[in-house]
């Protein structure tokens, strides 16, 4: 099957930056995550939230370079939200404990609601 | 529909795949059509597919580093009232332990383990069974789903 190799793109909104993600997040995402984040970060937000939307797949790759961004977001004391898993890697964050580090949430709305909330 | 589970062993496909960085995809998406005739839950599907792709990555990148000419076979086999499915790799380091360090985010985290080290760790919470077994010329995993009571998850 085709590649469909990870592109992102960054939208400022209030209450956080968004990282909306499209495409596979697994080894050859990294460049494209990475950048992204720095994009995210130079904006200053205290949150930063993952929208996962439109990604079809997650590998344990995926799951490291998201595991390097937590562990950014927690250095430069920002909260990290996820939206728009589908359930089968919400049970992923689940098993990895992601998910205790990482607010996972349905849609955009309910997860900008909670960064409003600081 | 389900179909019958009843009767002898049965292969349900056996693949080849060169060593190549993203053909994981692959393997799990012909492994997910060839069981398509099972009626397998979404959630037990998506977790085979998980399951047979980190697999298919680790026999490709550590067994075969990535060397396209060296495939990694895939048998997959409708037994009793079980899927197996047998990724097979040359072997070219040792086999993964099925015991190996349990990953501790809170310990990535605060740098005290790699942050990698997930992919086995994913393999053995999506399946039923994982069996790992090797000789100088092959390594040999083998995921196990048990079908039985599968109509009613999911």
């Amino acid at each position: 099957m085709p590649a469909n190799h990870l592109e992102v793109s960054v939208r400022l909104k209030p209450g956080g930056v968004v990282l909306d993600l499209h495409g596979e997040i697994n080894g050859f995402a990294q460049e494209a995550l990475n950048a992204a984040y720095a994009d995210a970060e130079a904006k200053d937000p205290e949150t930063i939230l993952l929208n996962f939307e439109e990604v079809d797949y997650i590998d344990s790759t995926g799951i490291f370079l998201i595991t390097r961004l937590l562990a950014k977001a927690r250095a430069s004391k920002r909260r990290l939200l996820a939206y728009g898993l589908s359930d089968h890697y919400v049970e992923i964050f689940n098993i990895t404990r992601l998910s205790d580090f990482v607010s996972v949430f349905p849609d955009e709305e309910s997860a900008l609601s909670e960064a409003s909330v600081s | 529909m389900t179909a019958p589970r009843s009767g002898a062993p049965r292969t349900l496909a056996e693949l080849s795949l060169p060593s190549e960085p993203g053909n994981e995809r692959r393997a799990s998406e012909e492994v997910a059509r060839a069981v398509s005739e099972l009626g397998l839950p979404q959630r037990t599907l998506e977790r085979l597919k998980t399951a047979v792709a980190e697999a298919t990555k680790n026999a490709m990148e550590h067994g075969n580093r990535y060397d396209p000419e060296v495939p990694v076979k895939i048998q997959v086999w409708l037994l009793e009232e079980r899927l197996l499915v047998r990724i097979i790799d040359r072997g070219g380091s040792p086999p993964p332990s099925p015991n190996a360090q349990t990953p501790d985010l809170e310990a990535k985290l605060e740098g005290m383990q790699t942050q990698r080290g997930w992919g086995l760790f994913l393999i053995k919470n999506m399946v039923d069974e994982l069996r790992v077994s090797g000789n100088p010329d092959h390594h040999t995993v083998e995921l196990i789903i048990h079908l039985k009571g599968e109509d009613d998850a999911g």
